[in-house]
């Protein structure tokens, strides 16, 4: 039962993200970047709740961006999807208390997420690589996202846990008897 | 044994993940359009009505201005109506001669052939890379994949997939787009691409080494390449970047259009 309240909730959280993303930080930018609140969002799932629902819901996820808003289908889903698995490796071999830890892997998945979404653009669309003006984006774009995590750090942190308690109860219990 | 176990598995899965990545590559956004539907038949109607809340919101600061100013403009306003449809009447009579003289030349207008349908923006895509994005027409409204897309001023890009009542634009500052242009003045041809470098402006490539190019110089499509018309205009030379080559050099393009805050679009649909 409160797994499924969870899901729902976990639902309708990513179409007020979505809405936030589009009407909200389109505008709110730093210097002409906007953050992307989906990647923030996934890995937190993937870090509180673990791969087995980071990846599928990184996939449906970008599933659905696609849909609405993207030129070629699975793209972000596959990107999404990779940031799920990361986030689940992240949390199997890091603490999650540490504020330090969590920016640093806040930083991490934010490069590897827009760095495979660009290459897996241009392989795809054939667009122009330009190094240079990519890593100025990217550095901002982290740096939007650390500041976000840090300003959302406690909130974030309690939701997750309140998920993992839901979502990992018994593993916990094998784990330790 | 259950570290090879989990290597296969991994390997197992870079391969279907690749082989999905070949077949999502191929494969035509049209033939998804159903889903595509259902998708935005959720997401626009809310989409649509934040849209025209933010419009509302962020014209109505003029609401508050002195009352005074606001009649004296009304009486200037209204002189300068009362002269203007003067004018008007006498541009009839010019537009009718115009129009008979025309035919006798067979010239045609140059946008005056095209049939467009106006279209107001609801979506536009957040990602840092690409600029792409989503118009409250589509299928329905008669629009199809490739139709150009052009603001009051100048080129806007072209449509890259429909649904019933959506159609996602592309336009010409996205980093996947390219465009054939020519030089107004000297009709030398040259190669649009968006660019990161500087974002909201294009790169004009494969400058001929013999075309003069200058900072002011009048952009517009050549219509080679099968999309945009011929004709349309595109934009003004910002700056020539000379490289060593002379066969290297480019050129920044400042579009006319202002990507940040254009709200309505026209398609042409003929």
């Amino acid at each position: 039962m409160k797994n499924t309240l969870i899901v729902i909730g976990i639902i309708l959280l990513f179409l007020i993200l979505y809405f936030l993303q589009i009407n909200f930080f389109n505008w709110f930018t730093i210097a002409g970047i906007s953050p992307n609140l989906f990647v923030i969002f996934v890995l937190f799932i993937a870090l509180f709740g673990g791969k087995r629902i980071g990846i599928p819901l990184g996939l449906l996820m970008g599933l659905m961006l696609d849909f609405f808003i993207s030129k070629k289908i699975g793209v972000s889903a596959i990107m999404l999807g990779v940031i799920g698995g990361l986030g689940g490796i992240l949390d199997k071999n890091f603490s999650k208390d540490s504020r330090m830890t969590i920016i640093l892997m806040t930083a991490v998945v934010t490069f590897v997420y827009e760095f495979g979404m660009y290459i897996l653009n241009h392989f795809i669309l054939s667009s122009t690589i330009e190094i240079i003006p990519f890593l100025k984006i990217i550095m901002i774009e982290i740096v939007y996202h650390i500041l976000l995590v840090i300003i959302f750090y406690s909130l974030l942190q309690k939701a997750g846990y309140y998920i993992e308690e839901v979502f990992r109860q018994k593993k916990i219990l094998t784990r330790y008897f | 044994m259950n570290k090879k176990k989990t290597g296969i598995v991994g390997i197992i899965i870079t391969v279907i993940i690749l082989i999905m990545l070949v077949f999502i590559s191929n494969m035509n956004l049209e033939n998804l359009s159903y889903i595509e539907n259902a998708v935005s038949a959720v997401v626009m109607p809310i989409q649509n009505g934040l849209t025209y809340l933010k419009n509302k919101i962020s014209r109505n600061h003029t609401f508050f201005e002195d009352i005074n100013k606001l009649q004296q403009e009304n009486e200037e306003l209204k002189s300068k109506n009362a002269e203007l449809e003067k004018n008007l009447r006498e541009l009839e009579i010019v537009k009718n001669e115009n129009t008979t003289l025309k035919e006798y030349l067979n010239l045609s207008e140059q946008y005056g052939n095209y049939e467009t349908k106006a279209a107001y923006i609801i979506n536009k895509d957040y990602s840092n890379y690409s600029n792409i994005f989503i118009i409250n027409i589509g299928q329905k409204d008669g629009i199809k994949p490739n139709m150009t897309v052009i603001s009051e001023k100048g080129l806007v890009g072209y449509v890259i997939s429909t649904t019933d009542h959506t159609s996602k634009v592309q336009t010409i500052i996205d980093t996947a787009s390219t465009v054939s242009a020519t030089l107004s003045s000297s009709k030398d041809n040259l190669i649009c691409k968006g660019t990161l470098e500087e974002s909201g402006s294009l790169r004009a490539t494969y400058v001929p080494t013999t075309a003069s190019i200058v900072q002011g110089d009048k952009i517009e499509t050549s219509g080679m390449g099968g999309i945009y018309p011929k004709g349309i205009h595109i934009g003004t030379v910002k700056k020539v970047v000379s490289t060593k080559n002379i066969s290297d050099r480019y050129a920044i393009i400042e579009p006319a259009v202002n990507f940040d805050k254009v709200d309505t679009v026209l398609v042409i649909t003929k």
